[in-house]
């Protein structure tokens, strides 16, 4: 097992001398943990702890890099036996068999026969990586014909040849293309391990069966040879199927790094001749680990398949998948055709496009650029709004490209109705269905046309808004005229006031979204009585912090912030509040106007990706800010997670921020999807706890899709077991009975509190 | 030091479902390890194949595929001349044209035909739907009363009328029942639960856990066949020891490489060759994953998934 960067961390000089090129000791230890510096990188270690740490750092599997240039190949570094568990990270290459029993044509034809399957698929080349040449024995000069014009196809080579004398002829011709050699058997392996060390070269063992290539690799190894690579093929499929599987299973799961070296299987030793029973097998190995899949050609027909379920097994579980943002004109479609928008996550791509087509109706697919997000997650980020969908039109000239005026958005967005209205004058926004299986029938019974003769005459004189300027200056005195005067109202409650040096648990109410179409209404109209109710709820349940979420607000974000903190603000005894909001202006001119006699506001939310500006923010504002450990998706292991903690910490520290005021979220997931990384969440909770950082998150994100009668339960345990692991603060619905009960008792079992048998009425 | 390998059979196993009778009858299930992993311990019975007979099978292109079914004009000749497939093991009678929006064929002549068919063959019959949940509540609890006797399996019960089609189908007239959800292991189990709920014996349910022909969010279906499997073996989960039946043929044919005809695609090369082939992946990277029987409908992949599974069990 790879050691974590904390074990790590305990060995080291903990001097935070820099000198390794890292800000600290402990983000060093990080970096080394995951491979990305050496070990000796670090002068300062003793030599004990360094002996000990090579041998625990190495990884279960080795990586291998053969090939150069655009043919420059990764092989094998895997961690785990099965996606789900963590990712796979080297995707299987295919190879293509060519013999020195072949005639020269042949050769030719094959080679051209290899090289038109070549082609993209969703950012990706697929190509036969190598050409897999074997040696029978007929001759060298034949041999090193051969070779030659596998190098001059322009493809990592593979050499298949027991001979030594054939091999370092061939060596020879293609030395420079760092090919493998693939011939080391218990008979020769002195002498091609000599070749091999001679050119550099990854080495391939075969054996008769695991217990003979098991002391064959013992061998090498003792020869001091580990760059090699194992040909596990049997005589039969059956045979195959069980080397590979447990070669890979001992060197992953028995951690016997004796047999942690990718793997070669060629198809073509038990299913010559027969291509689609290869294109079964090759299935079966891509996702049965084969490293190097050895085909007798590759033609489109097997490619096609073949890649779309590499590409899909080797995709990282943590990071979806995107298609280019374009327009995908459908089913014949031109200028004349209606669009239909979406997102560029692949999934909602293929749902999507695929039900377009089945409608058989002309319509341009519009892909905009979510990071690879879906619909309702990019809403929520700020990665699919109407500003956004703007950027896409200019950027892709659709208003010249596209002369229909007719735009489809999906159902889960209608909300975005007005405003993408606003942003693209002449067009008729139209709010398609919620789910892609209605696409067919309402393509084609036209529903999109219903009601367009009036709309088309209210939508033509929309004037475009006013670019927001985006780097002057807010002019506050301004935006406050433009914010009503604030009426204050009695609730009926009072906010009871916050020591922030208190150590009790903060809990932030949740309950004033924009996902909520009564408080999305409130906002718009600046209506006070919806937001004061639910206010004056989640402060009687016991809130200490309220968040304001007031949308991405991408429009009037500074005056609907500015009026929203002075309304909670002034109705409760000057309660803090979270300004959630992706409009960063937004944040800025509520901070204005807000009032600290009970704690500074927190800016919610800043992560290590493209939101990291908002640290800059709370660093400009003395304010606390909610540190997503997260950048690009959700971070594959605590590893990542604390990696995220790290750089956030040192930007906020750098800026002169208290590191008690990042409070990092270690992005609490829901059970009902993501069951197995629930015990990372919270060990990452006891990582911050450990360093004396706070903690903060989306608590009731793990109990999502559950039923209701179960929610509250799943998100009591869960916050006992957070706050266990050091969690000191959650973003919850406060008037869970349950849930804040659970954690007053918390506060009295970590001694936060003195219990008195009230405790639970205070 | 010599190598020793550890094999890793589990005390947990796979469910057995018989459906059909007499000598044709087929089991689904019932191994003790992960897909084909006999080096582990011995499979108890090799992968089953379905082949797919459908009412709107007349729309078929693929040449060989027509030649095959040459001179068939009802579903009884369709499914008489399937079971001479090499390879086949049961029959899947797919009633497309029932859609509300499509056909809207009705389910007295639904129920006619699969009728017809029962008399007409000895293989197992499997039902599928037109996916309407209203019409195929009615078509199921149609046909599994008309069959009565036959043993066949239903395909599926949902979300939505797992309750109607779960006591109609199987605790009313003793049938077979698959549950299906798409990519959801946590739905996969709750479906079983709800299943069980209602008084159907686990011997009487198999799973489709959802499906996708490969490159189109394969990796969905794969992570969620491991992690079903992973469930029932290794950590004894006995709702979700179902034996999984897996409909490829339906995702195959429908993909851009095997409809795009060879004047829209000349650089892809025979296009019945790229069914096949998107047929054969699918099924063996199903059935590599844990699917206990796949359905499937061109002759050339059947003959060659036949071969896939006879070489590795």
């Amino acid at each position: 097992m790879a050691l974590k960067g904390l074990d790590i961390f305990k060995l080291s000089p903990k001097k935070n001398c820099k000198e390794c090129g890292c800000p600290t000791c402990m983000a060093f230890c990080m970096k080394v943990a995951q491979g990305a510096l050496p070990l000796d990188k670090c002068p300062y270690f003793a030599p004990d702890a360094v002996a000990k740490l090579s041998e625990a750092t190495a990884p279960p599997m080795k990586t291998l890099e053969v090939g150069v240039g655009a043919n420059a190949h990764k092989l094998g570094g895997e961690t785990v036996l099965f996606r789900h568990e963590k990712t796979l990270v080297s995707k299987n290459l295919f190879a293509v068999n060519l013999c020195s029993c072949m005639e020269p044509e042949a050769i030719d034809a094959k080679i051209a026969e290899m090289q038109k399957v070549d082609y993209e698929r969703i950012g990706e080349r697929m190509f036969v990586e190598f050409l897999f040449c074997s040696y029978v024995g007929n001759g060298v000069e034949k041999y090193v014909e051969l070779v030659k014009k596998a190098v001059a196809a322009d493809r990592a080579i593979v050499l298949e040849c027991w001979d030594v004398e054939a091999a370092k002829a061939a060596l020879e011709v293609c030395k420079d293309t760092k090919p493998i050699l693939d011939g080391c058997t218990a008979e020769n392996w002195e002498a091609m391990n000599a070749l091999a060390k001679e050119y550099g070269v990854t080495l391939g063992l075969y054996a008769e069966n695991l217990s003979d290539l098991y002391d064959l690799v013992k061998k090498l190894e003792g020869a001091d040879n580990k760059n090699l690579v194992l040909d596990v093929t049997g005589k039969t499929a059956k045979e195959t199927l069980a080397n590979a599987v447990i070669v890979r299973r001992t060197a992953l799961k028995d951690g016997d790094r004796s047999f942690g070296y990718p793997s070669i299987v060629n198809l073509t030793r038990f299913a010559k001749g027969d291509s689609r029973l290869q294109t079964a097998y090759a299935a079966m190995f891509t996702e049965k680990y084969g490293s190097i899949i050895v085909m007798e050609n590759m033609t489109y027909a097997e490619a096609l398949p073949l890649y779309g379920l590499r590409q899909n097994i080797f995709t990282d579980p943590q990071k979806p998948m995107k298609v280019e943002s374009k327009i995908y004109p459908l089913n014949g479609a031109d200028e004349n055709s209606p669009c239909c928008l979406t997102v560029d996550f692949a999934l909602t791509y293929f749902l999507v496009s695929g039900e377009l087509e089945r409608s058989n109706c002309p319509v341009n697919l519009l892909i905009t650029d979510a990071s690879g997000m879906s619909v309702l997650t990019a809403w929520a980020a700020g990665k699919f709004s109407a500003s956004t969908i703007k950027k896409f039109f200019d950027e892709n000239d659709i208003n010249n490209k596209i002369k229909s005026r007719t735009l489809i958005i999906p159902g889960k967005v209608a909300v975005m109705k007005g405003e993408i209205q606003e942003k693209l004058p002449g067009w008729r926004v139209v709010v398609g269905p919620t789910e892609a299986v209605q696409l067919p029938k309402y393509m084609k019974d036209k529903e999109y046309a219903a009601g367009a003769e009036e709309e088309v005459v209210v939508a033509a004189p929309v004037q475009e808004a006013a670019p927001v300027e985006e780097d002057k200056p807010l002019d506050f005195e301004a935006i406050k005229l433009k914010v009503p005067a604030i009426e204050v109202v009695d609730m009926g409650v009072k906010y009871k006031g916050y020591n922030p040096e208190s150590k009790t648990f903060v809990t932030i109410g949740e309950r004033i979204h924009c996902i909520s179409p009564v408080i999305r209404k409130a906002m718009d109209e600046r209506d006070p009585a919806p937001i004061l109710k639910r206010a004056a709820e989640q402060i009687a349940a016991g809130a200490t912090y309220l968040d304001v979420n007031i949308g991405p607000a991408e429009k009037d974000g500074p005056e609907r912030m500015m009026w929203a903190v002075q309304l909670l603000q002034q109705n409760f005894n000057n309660v803090p509040l979270a300004l959630d909001t992706a409009n960063q202006r937004a944040i800025e001119a509520g901070i204005k106007v807000y009032n600290r006699e009970n704690g500074k506001p927190i800016v919610n939310s800043a992560d290590a990706g493209d939101r990291i500006s908002n640290i800059d923010l709370a660093a400009a504002n003395d304010a606390i800010v909610i540190a997503l450990c997260s950048a690009n998706g959700i971070a594959k292991d605590n590893e990542e997670r604390m990696m995220h903690c790290h750089n956030m910490l040192e930007r906020g520290l750098s800026l002169g921020m208290e590191a008690t005021d990042l409070w990092f979220d270690p992005l609490f997931l829901v059970v009902k999807g993501m069951q197995d990384k629930q015990m990372d969440v919270l060990n990452a909770i006891k990582l911050f706890a450990d360093e004396g950082l706070k903690s903060t998150g989306g608590l009731s994100n793990n109990s999502n899709g559950a039923p209701k009668n179960v929610r509250p339960i799943m998100d009591a345990g869960m916050v006992a077991m957070a706050m266990m692991q050091g969690l000191t603060s959650a973003i919850v619905n406060p008037c869970d009975l349950r849930l804040m009960e659970t954690i007053k008792t918390c506060d009295i079992i970590k001694n936060n509190v003195l219990y008195s048998d009230s405790y639970l009425d205070l | 030091m010599s190598f020793v390998p550890k094999t890793q059979a589990f005390n947990a196993k796979i469910n057995a479902v018989t459906i059909g009778t007499g000598e044709k009858a087929v089991v689904i299930g019932g191994q003790n390890v992960l897909p084909f992993y006999t080096f582990d311990a011995p499979i108890e019975n090799a992968p089953k194949i379905g082949i797919e007979i459908s009412d709107l099978a007349k729309e078929w292109t693929a040449p060989a595929l027509v030649e095959f079914y040459a001179g068939c004009e009802t579903m009884t000749d369709y499914a008489k001349r399937a079971e001479t497939m090499p390879g086949a093991d049961f029959l899947v009678l797919h009633f497309e044209s029932a859609d509300p929006n499509g056909n809207d064929r009705s389910v007295e002549e639904c129920v006619a035909d699969a009728k017809a068919v029962a008399e007409a063959v000895s293989m197992p019959i499997a039902i599928m739907g037109c996916k309407n949940v209203e019409k195929d509540g009615q078509l199921f609890s149609k046909i599994a009363e008309a069959l009565q006797g036959k043993n066949i399996l239903v395909l599926s019960a949902r979300e939505e009328d797992y309750k109607s089609v779960g006591a109609s189908v199987v605790m009313a007239y003793g049938q077979k029942v698959g549950a299906e959800s798409a990519d959801d292991i946590n739905l996969a189990k709750q479906l079983n639960i709800m299943l069980k709920g209602l008084g159907v014996a686990p011997e009487s349910i198999v799973m489709n856990v959802g499906t996708a022909a490969v490159g189109y969010g394969y990796e969905y279906v794969a992570s969620t066949l491991d992690r079903v499997r992973a469930a029932a073996l290794a950590q004894s989960d006995a709702d979700l020891q179902m034996p999984i039946v897996a409909p490829t043929s339906t995702d195959t044919w429908g993909v851009k490489e095997a409809v795009a005809s060879e004047e829209d695609a000349p650089e892809w090369g025979n296009q019945e060759e790229r069914g096949i082939d998107m047929e054969v992946a699918t099924a063996a990277a199903n059935l590599t994953g844990g699917a206990d029987a796949v359905i499937m409908r061109h002759p050339a992949a059947v003959a060659t998934i036949k071969k896939f599974i006879t070489e590795l069990v």
